[in-house]
Order: C-alpha cells, then structure tokens, then sequence
C-alpha cells in the first residue's frame, strides 16, 4: 500500500490503480500512509514544520471560514514552498478530519463540509510532475548543456521521492 | 547582404565566410554569431575538460550543495555528483549509463540514457532568432569561485523568456555562475561553482561509485526512461511563441506509464520547453501551473488525453504553449 500511496504522490499511477489507491485512501491507515509520507517529503526537503495545536487551530478556523473557491494570486517565486505547505495543510486537515469523524454527528457533518473544502483546495492544487518528465525535458535543453552539470543537478527536490522503493 | 540572403546562400552555411561575413556586415549579425559561438565554446568546454569543483544551486528560498566531478577520457565521458547536504545521493553517469545511489533508502537506481552530447550548433536562422528575442551583451569581468570570469547577458525582448546572465571562465569558457531572472530582475534559480580546478589529473577512482558493488540487501531498480524513439506524433502546438522552433519529437516510455508518452521539445536557442501528451482516459486530473525552481510547469486535461507543458520560460508561456495543444 505504501508504494502505491507514494507513486501517487509522484503523479505516476495510471487510471486502474488510481481507482485501488483512491479506496485505499478512503480508510484510515491510507491516510496516515498518506499523510506520514507528506511529513517526511516535509522534513526532507526543509519545509518549516507546524507549531504544536497547528492542526486543532487550523481546524477550528477553517470551520468558521466561508470557503473560498478562487486560487488567490501569489507571487511567483514563492509558489514552490506554498504548494508544499499547502499539501501538508491538505494531509493535516485530512488527519484533523479523520479523528473528528469519530466523535458524534454534528462533528461529522463539519467534518464532511472541511473534507469538501480540502478536496476543492486539492482541485486547484497542481499534481506533482514526475521525475521521469523532469529528467527527460533537461535532457534535451539546451540550459543542461550550457550549464554542463548534467541534468541531475536541477531537479533536486524532486528528487527526494526518486529514492522510494 | 542581409541575414536573409546569408541563409539563402548555401556558403552562408560554411563557417569561414559567416565569420567574414559578421566581420564586415550589420552589428546584429555579428552579435548573434558572437552569442551563439559563446554558447557553443561553453557547451563544447563542460564536455571537453576535466574538472573538479562545488556547485551551490539555489531556487525559491533552498540552498543545496554538490561536488562534480568530471572526466574526459578520449572522447568518453564520466561524471560523479555527490549531494553534500540533504539526505544522501549520488549520481554516477559512465557514458550511456546512469547510476544514482540512495545510501539512507538502501535504493540504487540504474538508467539507460543516451545523453545528447552534441549541444545542436546553432544554424545562422537559429543564431538570428538568438538575438531576435533576446538583447544579447558583454557584460562586466569578475571573479567566480576565484576565477577570472566573464559576464555575459541575455535580456528578453519579451514576456515569454526569462533574463540569463552567465559568467564564464575567461580561459576555458566553462560556466561558473548562471542566473535566471524575472521580470522584476529578481532570481529565479541560479547555480554557481564555489571551487573549481580545470585541467587537473582526474583519476578514474574519483569517478567511481562508492560502492564498488552494490550491497546485496539494496533494492535494485534497473529500469528508467530510455531515450526518445523520434517520429511523428501528430501533435502539434497552434500558438507557439515567436523564436521557438521544435529541436525534438518522438515518443518516450515511462515507468509506470501504460503507453509511450509523446515528447515535443521546441527550443529558442537558449532555453527549451517540452511539452509530455499522454492518453489517460478520462478520469480528471489535477491540472494548472507549478513551479520548481526555474521550471515552470503547466498541466491541461482535455478529452482522454493529458498536456504536460514544462521549461525554463515564465508561466505565461508553458500556459500558452500546453493550451495551444491539438491534434494535426
């Protein structure tokens, strides 16, 4: 289950084993698959971790947030670190959910109005592109061989991911 | 003589009379010869010489640190890059082949590549088009890495190609530092030698794996995108901006893709944009713009198939280049 979970993450499952990693997904220990393998692609790559309470505090401000639908504009050099920390938002507020959904009804339909909200945040939230795409383009670029550092070089945080079995 | 009849006239090709023909025509002839040759001198040094230095590359707010270590042994070439922080990684490329270690995973990663080795000369239409779109300069001498250096600049005449300034090595014409810059003139990604020794002995050892055999209790995963089988995809792109012309196009197998997926390279001369179409069916999927580092990536979902747009050019042109996407 974890490769699955950890090659969806990478954007290299087809169709058919979409459709058995999004059931596995739906139980609780995909989720947690899925969400530990966000923390350590976090930790890994540097991004700043959350305060303690984060995702109870996050939790309670969502649900009392109108939700938005349209993307807001960022400026650009910045989108690379808050698309990753808006995945780990996404898996927080997933974990968040999935622990609530225990309690009792009213919990459970705030918490099935938050799952819609992070599924419409993972919508506008682009997929990861493959390593495999990465490698391929700087192949060909002529940026690699000005440069002459080979096409290993570049796509470095991506590369984190290469390393999963 | 203008450009046009230098192209047409089939000694304009030959190299001698394009030279004397730069010498004694127009400024901007001249300044394209002299930005393409400085391209091809650089391309041709990060073949040729042996080198050993530390490479630090930035991008968005990251640092990562590299050592290289390069060879050229008659003609063939091998390459090691450790990473130095981080978790630990290390890429050997031994001519056709790449190997790439995961020491902490227990993972080592085994590749066929066919490395494009000849960075493509420039034809005088290419070298025009060089220059059509970007304002190409000499810019101030300076030290990289404790090397006499040489800046040269690359100003986009337009919002589809970001700003380059290089600085090369003013004895072998090797790259120390490049820069890739917005439109605002701040940095995108940029990667410059700390340290740096051409031309010195470089055994053979320095460009070995550190593990000589791979450990048995490693996972072995020989398999990997080979190189692109070139033919006709039937695809085309309707808007592509001007200066670009397709360098590549063919099809590619992918791990962990069904069928092979189609590969267009189009290229201004400086930077390249691919664009990756694959048949997914037609289950959605996630699609718009992200970015690493000075790569920005555009993704569009249309019947069954998927567009990947990806290069080192703003967001407005892999938009426009994947939106453009149709079948001939």
């Amino acid at each position: 289950m974890g490769e699955d979970i950890s090659r969806l993450m990478d954007g290299e499952l087809d169709d058919e084993q979409l459709d058995v990693v999004w059931a596995q997904l739906k139980r609780p220990e995909g989720v947690a698959t899925w969400a530990g393998y966000h923390v350590i692609g976090d930790t890994l790559r540097g991004t700043q971790r959350l305060s303690p309470g984060f995702s109870e505090r996050f939790a309670a401000r969502l649900a009392a947030e109108p939700t938005v639908l349209a993307p807001r504009a960022k400026p650009a050099r910045s989108l690379s670190l808050a698309w990753s920390v808006a995945a780990t938002v996404a898996a927080v507020a997933v974990v968040g959910w999935a622990a609530v959904g225990t309690l009792d009804p009213q919990a459970n339909a705030m918490a099935k109005a938050r799952e819609a909200a992070v599924a419409r945040a993972a919508q506008i939230k682009p997929r990861s592109v493959p390593v495999d795409y990465l490698l391929a383009h700087q192949e060909s670029s002529p940026t690699t061989q000005i440069q002459g550092v080979g096409p290993y070089l570049r796509p470095a945080t991506a590369t984190t991911f290469e390393a999963r079995p | 003589m203008t450009v046009g009849t230098a192209i047409a006239n089939p000694l304009g090709r030959c190299i001698g009379v394009a030279a004397l023909a730069a010498a004694v025509v127009s400024a901007p002839m001249a300044r394209a010869e002299d930005a393409a040759a400085w391209l091809n001198r650089a391309a041709a040094a990060a073949r040729q010489h042996n080198y050993v230095g530390t490479i630090v590359y930035q991008h968005g707010g990251r640092v990562e640190t590299s050592r290289l270590v390069h060879l050229n042994e008659g003609g063939a070439e091998f390459e090691k890059l450790v990473n130095l922080d981080g978790p630990a990684r290390e890429v050997i490329r031994n001519q056709g082949e790449v190997r790439c270690y995961y020491p902490d995973a227990k993972v080592v990663r085994i590749e066929p590549r066919t490395f494009r080795n000849a960075f493509p000369s420039l034809s005088p239409q290419q070298q025009k088009s060089l220059t059509d779109h970007y304002e190409f300069r000499r810019a101030e001498p300076g030290r990289v890495a404790g090397l006499a250096a040489q800046a040269f600049v690359f100003e986009p005449r337009d919002g589809f190609r970001y700003g380059h300034k290089f600085w090369a090595d003013a004895e072998t014409g090797l790259l120390l530092k490049a820069r890739i810059l917005d439109e605002n003139g701040d940095a995108v990604e940029q990667f410059a030698f700390i340290d740096l020794a051409v031309g010195g002995k470089i055994d053979r050892e320095m460009v070995k794996p550190s593990w000589p055999t791979t450990p048995p209790e490693w996972l072995v995963r020989a398999a990997g995108p080979g190189d692109v089988e070139l033919r006709d995809t039937g695809w085309v792109v309707r808007k592509l901006p001007a200066g670009f012309a397709k360098i590549v196009e063919g099809f590619r197998s992918l791990r962990g893709k069904r069928h092979p997926v189609a590969h267009l390279v189009f290229s201004d001369g400086l930077v390249a944009v691919s664009v990756f179409i694959e048949n997914v069916g037609s289950a959605p999927h996630p699609t718009g713009l992200s970015q690493q580092g000075g790569t920005n990536v555009f993704v569009r979902q249309f019947d069954d198939f998927l567009v990947t747009a990806l290069g080192e050019v703003p967001a407005v042109t892999v938009r426009q280049i994947a939106s453009s996407v149709a079948r001939r």
